[in-house]
């Protein structure tokens, strides 16, 4: 009966990327393994999300009740640990988010599974399952292996392609034990949105920086706009905050933030080191300055040699075409 | 309020040249300075700050060699009662398991209200320790907790979701709580704070010390080798008017999927 | 700094063992206070003179409130170890060795400034401030043909760390070579196993990281059998100078301005080609103040046809203000009004100086810095800079 396991996660009744991520990834293990792919959906109302989940699955266990219309890892791990100790799974995936990482390591204790963290691969090598994480900020990737034969993993969102599948996976819905339904210890009380004032541009995946090079504060909106474009946070380098044109936890470098984006585009920016310092881990580093000598491009994947000024509308333009295409 | 801490010493490589040395389970450290783990350093100010507010102790404790007494004296310095460091021979080859399984039986030995971590080291970037530790103890739990609030025997706390989003939460007490950077503004020491800390006495416990036996602290992971992943080097640089630039900028981006 | 209420004979020792005695020279006569360079800036006071009193108190640090504290270390890390307290000091008290023994305590617990221990660890790891592979610290010399060091030569040019990695700064370092080669200066680059000198780390406390690095560099250069180092950075200089004996090192160190005013006088160098422009000449305090070189790079700009050299006999030579990037200040981030590099340009400027010389790696970066921020219409160049257009 053992199976890959996949925890679904959604939020506010949407199922999220990262489950269609991790069951892109559990059903190619599946198959090298000869195993099943299972579901486990956790939530309140979920008839749509059981439906769209059983075209990933051999079967979803849909568990459906008030109680889990908000992730409480208390809860969770109860209900969960349950159904999982029926299935058994040799593989057990969870979204390496707020969510997953809340609940992962007292799930795997309760199951008596080994826990990896965090992963961005995930093969099979020489009927061994090798896990492939990041150490040092990424500055090392370690291969890690369970001890024993089974175990659970927090997966990395964003790393694995998701998978367009047809299969129809068996719903099989199920109770909530009535004895997990009272006496918790943890309680949710409710969502709340961090103050716009307060962005945090450590967590943006898409950094949009000014520096010197944007001269004037009449030049802002077309940054401004471009940022909004692209979907990116605005951040800079330490002469735009004395010119009081961005806010201090705006910027970046040595006595600012340090920050890993998946894009980091460097508008006007020479690159001080104390700058650099802070953007240099970023995945993908695009600078446009006018000096082809500035020590920014010695950091920077890709590179234009001109006047922000005028490539910035233009690549709004292009980027605006290319959404609207997709 | 009784307050334990677990701290972490970690080597500063945010800016340094990250190298596996020659059993690729390790790195080379001789050029690396260290420090208390980042996420662990607004854990300690929480727990000042807590103690600050409702009186009680503050003891901190370390996994580790003799080396870690050194966070375990920043903190006193900053103002914990008391420190213990955690460590056998034996517990080479740790990982999250050990070690949350080793705090815990330490913690056990102690009384508490509340027990707080970092959310993450900054070196493995594991983030399970604090939370093993909280269910080998049986503890309701939470991570990247961003505000702490004492109500009588609860907490109610809100942690960060993605997305900019916080759920607020309440927990019933004793719990264990792995703290978010940026919850607090973390003290700087003082120099009377400095030459007390260095007078005071760190209890060293190992397995025995512990009454912990062999197989129940064993690592259920294998780190079996460290590597330095591939990257692309240098600039390319896109070269013709904006437009051309513009144009092949933002194909790169689709290729690339960033957007 | 000034918690009077909580005072400590423990905290008196502390320093004093961490080499802090001076404290009691004292007669808090309040001439440091007035010689400061954060006098001059704004609404800033920063209050050295009350550190000896306070030191022989033990009120320094003796708050445990945590805002006080954190206030007393933005406090006690502003102070640049430019030294004019000391040159001026009627009881010639050494306020820098104060200030760095109180630094020295709190560094070791990592009770300092971020920016400053994010600096520290990169020295330590990669020896250059810059966080750049210690294998590339020649990389500057790139299609200059220059030897590294062999015994037999005159000197070895060591080029610091600034000039070898900065994009901005390595042309003081090319101009120098060429100017060497000119002359025909028996010359060769120290080798890349070397480290950053570490004045700075010493000045901003981080005392343990500096014995290391030093240390290894006082050994490599005696393997490389360098008896005389000639040196960019006044920094380099002081400390080589002044330190570095204490660690066992031999060599002696010149600084670029010494020799190239020599390499005029014997006529092996002759400037032609004017330069017209009105030159005001910067003393860095780690040149002028704390080694007495104030002629040297004057004699090297006057043989410059057509140069005009200006003076503000107030601020100039031993009256020189600080550029603010001493004992880690090119690594703080103080708010624009809080600079000290801006008030000296514009002391500078109001000279009607067209460029800013100086012989310092340190003071360009923080000039160039302020003259942006204020948008002023000035140049800033070092010596070397200057005498390789002139030749």
């Amino acid at each position: 009966m053992s199976c890959i396991m996949v925890l679904a996660e959604s939020r506010q009744g949407n199922l999220r990327d990262i489950t269609f991520e991790m069951l892109a990834k559990a059903n190619e293990l599946a198959n090298q393994m000869n195993l099943k792919v299972n579901v486990l959906c956790l939530g309140k109302n979920n008839e749509s999300m059981a439906k769209n989940l059983s075209a990933y699955a051999y079967e979803v266990f849909s568990i459906d009740d008030e109680l889990l219309a908000n992730f409480n890892s208390e809860i969770y791990r109860k209900t969960i640990s349950k159904v999982a100790q029926e299935h058994k799974p040799s593989l057990f995936f969870i979204g390496h988010t707020a969510f997953g990482i809340d609940l992962a390591p007292s799930l795997a204790h309760e199951l008596n599974l080994p826990l990896i963290t965090d992963c961005i691969e995930i093969i099979r090598e020489d009927s061994k399952i090798v896990a492939t994480r990041q150490m040092y900020s990424g500055k090392l990737n370690a291969r890690v292996l369970f001890k024993e034969q089974s175990g659970m993993m927090t997966i990395r969102s964003g790393t694995f392609k998701p998978a367009e599948l047809k299969l129809s996976g068996n719903i099989v819905t199920k109770p909530i034990p009535e004895e997990f339904k009272t006496g918790h210890a943890s309680n949710f009380l409710g969502y709340e949105e961090v103050p716009t004032t307060g962005i945090d541009i450590t967590k943006a995946d898409i950094i949009v920086a000014i520096g010197r090079g944007i001269k004037e504060q009449k030049n802002m909106p077309a940054v401004e706009d471009f940022a909004k474009t692209i979907g990116g946070e605005l951040a800079c380098t330490r002469p735009v905050i004395d010119a009081g044109w961005m806010p201090k936890d705006r910027q970046v470098g040595s006595s600012g933030k340090t920050v890993k984006p998946k894009l980091y585009i460097a508008l006007g920016i020479s690159g001080a080191f104390q700058h650099i310092s802070g953007m240099k881990s970023a995945q993908t580093i695009v600078a446009v300055n006018k000096d082809q000598n500035a020590p920014i491009f010695s950091v920077a994947h890709y590179g234009i040699v001109g006047d922000l000024l005028k490539i910035v509308p233009m690549l709004k333009d292009k980027i605006k075409e290319m959404k609207a295409g997709a | 309020m009784n307050i334990l801490v677990g701290l972490k010493r970690v080597p500063d490589t945010a800016e340094a040249a990250v190298i596996p040395d020659s059993t690729g389970k390790d790195i080379i450290k001789d050029r690396l300075t260290f420090s208390l783990n980042e996420a662990d350093n607004y854990a300690l100010e929480e727990a000042l700050l807590l103690k600050e507010k409702y009186g009680g102790t503050v003891t901190l404790l370390s996994f580790g060699p003799k080396a870690f007494e050194e966070v375990l004296r920043m903190g006193m310095a900053k103002g914990a009662d008391t420190a213990i460091r955690l460590w056998d021979e034996k517990f080479t080859n740790a990982d999250y398991f050990t070690v949350g399984k080793v705090l815990a039986t330490a913690c056990q030995t102690l009384p508490y209200d509340l027990i707080l971590t970092g959310c993450m080291a900054t070196d493995d970037g594991y983030a399970a320790v604090g939370l093993t530790m909280a269910a080998i103890l049986g503890l309701p739990h939470a991570t990247y907790v961003s505000k702490i609030e004492i109500q009588n025997s609860k907490a109610k706390i809100r942690r960060e979701l993605e997305g900019g989003l916080l759920e607020v939460k309440e927990i019933n007490l004793p719990a264990v709580l792995a703290v978010q950077t940026g919850i607090n503004t973390p003290r700087y020491s003082s120099i009377l704070g400095i030459k007390r800390a260095a007078a005071k006495p760190i209890t060293v416990l190992d397995c025995a010390g512990l009454n912990l036996a062999d197989p129940d602290f064993l690592a259920k992971t294998i780190l079996e080798k460290l590597y330095i992943p591939i990257v692309e080097s240098k600039a390319e640089f896109l070269e013709g008017a904006p437009d051309e630039v513009s144009t092949q900028l933002a194909k790169i981006f689709k290729e690339k999927g960033v957007l | 700094m000034n918690n009077l209420e909580s005072i400590s004979s423990e905290i008196r020792e502390a320093i004093i063992e961490s080499g802090g005695k001076e404290a009691f020279e004292c007669y808090e006569c309040g001439m440091c206070m007035s010689l400061c360079p954060w006098f001059q800036v704004g609404n800033v006071q920063f209050p050295c003179y009350r550190t000896p009193q306070n030191v022989r108190l033990g009120a320094v640090m003796a708050s445990e409130e945590k805002e006080e504290l954190a206030k007393e270390i933005a406090e006690l890390f502003r102070c640049v170890a430019c030294d004019n307290c000391k040159a001026f000091c009627p009881r010639h008290v050494d306020m820098g060795d104060i200030m760095r023994a109180v630094r020295r305590i709190l560094a070791e617990y990592d009770s300092l400034p971020k920016e400053l221990k994010d600096v520290a660890s990169k020295f330590y790891n990669v020896g250059n401030p810059q966080g750049d592979a210690p294998e590339k610290r020649n990389d500057w010399a790139t299609g200059l043909d220059l030897p590294i060091y062999k015994s037999g030569m005159e000197y070895g040019y060591w080029a610091c760390c600034l000039p070898a990695y900065d994009a901005r700064l390595k042309n003081i370092a090319i101009s120098t070579a060429k100017i060497l080669n000119t002359a025909k200066v028996s010359f060769g680059l120290v080798d890349t196993n070397v480290w950053c000198c570490s004045e700075t780390l010493r000045n901003f406390g981080a005392e343990k990281v500096f014995k290391e690095l030093a240390q290894r560099n006082v050994t490599a250069i005696k393997e490389a059998g360098i008896n005389k180092i000639l040196v960019t950075s006044p920094h380099c200089y002081t400390t080589f100078k002044n330190e570095y004996p204490e660690l066992g090192a031999e060599f002696k160190p010149t600084h670029t301005v010494q020799l190239f005013a020599e390499l005029i006088k014997e006529k092996r160098i002759v400037p032609q080609k004017p330069i017209k422009k009105k030159v005001f000449y910067h003393d860095p305090c780690t040149l002028g103040r704390q080694n007495g070189i104030y002629d040297e790079p004057r004699t090297v700009l006057q043989s410059i046809p057509g140069l005009k050299l200006v003076e503000n006999p107030i601020f100039s030579r031993e009256y020189s203000v600080c550029c603010g990037g001493g004992a880690g200040g090119l690594w703080q981030d103080w708010p624009k009004e809080e600079r000290i590099a801006s008030v000296r340009v514009k002391q500078v400027k109001d000279t009607g100086a067209e460029i800013l010389a100086t012989a310092c790696p340190y003071c360009i970066l923080m000039f160039d810095d302020s003259i942006k921020t204020m948008n002023l219409d000035i140049e800033v160049k070092d010596v070397s800079e200057l005498l390789v257009d002139a030749l």
